[in-house]
């Protein structure tokens, strides 16, 4: 694990990649897209940690070796105040997946689209969106899509979305759901 | 509004019947298709008809949506598989398994072999059943409910042998971190699933008298929602989806897991892309993993522990892996299902997501697919994409 590591030297970076398949495609890419970093984690799993405002051009770079976005994960570090965004791509050719990380903060929480990449992500930047709050820009879709209208801009896998307080406001007359003692309100 | 085409010297005699001065075909109008239809599954599209032409279709998702990946950041690591095996209803030991070795990839755990063989043959015999699922819903949606029907009573084999195994018919909870919950019931457990293995396999010819090699098949689904090579990997098309457009792509070849790079089997391919392709290959893949199970029981389970052997289990509640995230993906009869965890050190994961295969094959493709098909199509496109709900809303 070498999530905080923040070692900008291109040389301790060049000598850390493996001489693999893996190494060899991190040090192709690397070299066309020098403000990223990257590394190997293991056998067909590598990682890049890009800045905010060059991802759409690094994810550019990278759909031609790596073809399908798997999935766009977001993770809400609450303390830092950012969000972890997480491409998952997959190569078909080569067998790797990548992570490609990069971090925005919680307030201003946007990103460019990657529709026109991989039209795929329309969806899964609707679901981030819906979710998380983060605006994609030039998403067209963008607006309930999984959830309740009601239920719309409240962001509910936020770390700060208080579910309890929810569920009680919503459904608290309607279900009984305090434990047996009937003390504690549960989920 | 009325109809240029209606002579003006008939006009006059069609006045009253509305439907000749206004045929529907000329008109648009939109269509809610589900969620009660029995073809969509919890799940409905909103389309906009121009006589019997999709002009356009939205889909609504969302029915299905039971915060599992909010849940999951409140429940303790052990607890959450009771919880996440749900997002895969005919399947439900492919999100058990993803997370599981995504939690052993973040903690280091070995799975002791015997585990390792049990898993194995678990994921084969809950893609059989999965299968017989598909058999069934894809039969009935094309008029051919004898081999639904067929396919619904193989399918009992196989929930009676999860019974034995694991307790549970159609939700297991049985794969866990570090292994299973527990043992192989015995040797005649082994005795059964071999006879139900044979028993499908003599079945085979049936099903492809009645719904492979026929007429209605051949003529319902070929031609019938195409998508091609370029296409398939811009929309993050996988499984068999993907395998009917030409790509051999296949987790359990490409990114072997568990005993699969010491099976012997092969990853059916086509090229035509079409509903034809898709059923097809799954066809072939039903052959494959019936050769595969035969082999596992060939090979018998090894001997050995079913649960790596480790201190910190003995508390399972307080169970804490170190800090870190994996992303671990499984071949599932949908396509590629892959769970991301994120763990902080604490003993409830910090995030868990999932990416189901119905992501991509259930919106964007679905909507793409069904422009310009035919209404009656529109239930064989989403059956042969073997869309699944609840892994788009999980």
């Amino acid at each position: 694990m070498d999530m905080n590591e923040n070692k900008t030297n291109e040389k301790v970076e060049e000598t850390r990649l493996p001489d693999t398949k893996e190494g060899k495609l991190v040090k192709a890419l690397i070299g066309k897209a020098p403000y990223a970093e990257g590394s190997v984690r293991r056998e067909r799993r590598v990682e890049f940690h890009v800045p905010a405002e060059r991802i759409h051009d690094f994810l550019e770079l990278a759909s031609e070796t790596f073809e399908m976005l798997m999935q766009i994960s977001v993770v809400d570090w609450l303390k830092e105040g950012e969000f972890e965004v997480v491409y998952q791509l997959w190569s078909v050719s080569e067998g790797v997946h990548a992570f490609v990380r990069t971090r925005i903060p919680r307030e201003d929480a946007k990103l460019p689209t990657v529709m026109d990449i991989w039209p795929v992500a329309e969806t899964y930047e609707r679901e981030a969106h819906e979710f998380f709050g983060i605006i994609f820009k030039g998403n067209p879709r963008l607006g309930p899509f999984l959830l309740e209208p009601r239920e719309y801009e409240k962001h509910p896998l936020r770390k700060d979305f208080n579910m309890l307080s929810y569920v009680k406001a919503i459904y608290g007359d309607d279900f009984d759901r305090y434990d047996e003692s009937k003390t504690n309100y549960v989920i | 509004m009325t109809n240029p085409e209606v002579p003006k010297e008939l006009r006059e005699e069609a006045k009253g019947h509305d439907m000749y001065l206004h045929p529907i075909a000329k008109d648009t109008y939109e269509l809610f298709f589900g969620p009660q239809h029995m073809a969509t599954e919890n799940f409905s599209i909103i389309l906009k008809m121009d006589g019997n032409r999709v002009e356009k279709a939205i889909v609504n998702p969302g029915f299905l949506h039971r915060g599992f990946e909010k849940l999951a950041e409140q429940r303790p690591y052990f607890t959450n598989i009771a919880l996440l095996l749900r997002i895969c209803v005919p399947e439900s030991d492919v999100p058990e398994n993803i997370y599981s070795m995504a939690v052993d990839e973040i903690v280091g755990w070995e799975v002791p072999e015997r585990a390792v063989w049990i898993r194995t043959t678990v994921l084969e015999m809950a893609r059989l059943s999965a299968w017989m699922f598909w058999i069934m819903g894809f039969g009935n949606e094309i008029g051919l409910y004898t081999a639904g029907q067929w396919a619904a009573a193989y399918r009992e084999r196989f929930m009676r042998l999860f019974e034995e195994l694991t307790g549970g018919r159609v939700y297991h909870i049985y794969t866990v971190p570090g292994g299973v919950r527990r043992d192989i019931p015995g040797d005649r457990w082994l005795r059964q699933l071999r006879d139900t293995v044979e028993y499908i396999k003599s079945k085979m010819k049936d099903f492809d008298e009645i719904l492979f090699d026929n007429y209605i098949t051949f003529e319902r689904t070929e031609g019938v929602g195409v998508m091609d090579r370029r296409f398939a990997l811009k929309h993050a098309v996988t499984g068999p989806n993907l395998r009917a457009t030409g790509v051999p792509y296949d987790v359990r070849k490409d990114d072997p897991y568990y005993l699969y790079p010491e099976l012997d089997f092969e990853v059916p391919v086509l090229k035509e892309g079409d509903s034809l392709a898709r059923v097809l290959v799954r066809r072939y893949e039903m052959e494959q993993d019936l050769y595969i199970l035969e082999q596992l029981l060939d090979m018998g389970p090894p001997s050995g522990p079913y649960m790596v052997q480790d201190a910190r289990l003995k508390a399972l509640p307080r169970f804490k892996p170190p800090k870190g995230d994996a992303y671990a993906h499984v071949e599932s009869t949908k396509g590629d299902f892959g769970a991301y965890v994120v763990s902080n050190g604490t003993h409830k994961p910090y995030r868990v997501h999932v990416r189901g295969p119905s992501q991509s094959h259930g919106v964007t493709v679905l909507e793409e697919l069904l422009k310009g098909a035919r209404l009656a199509d529109v239930p064989v496109i989403l059956k042969t994409l073997d869309n699944c709900p609840p892994d788009i809303d999980r």
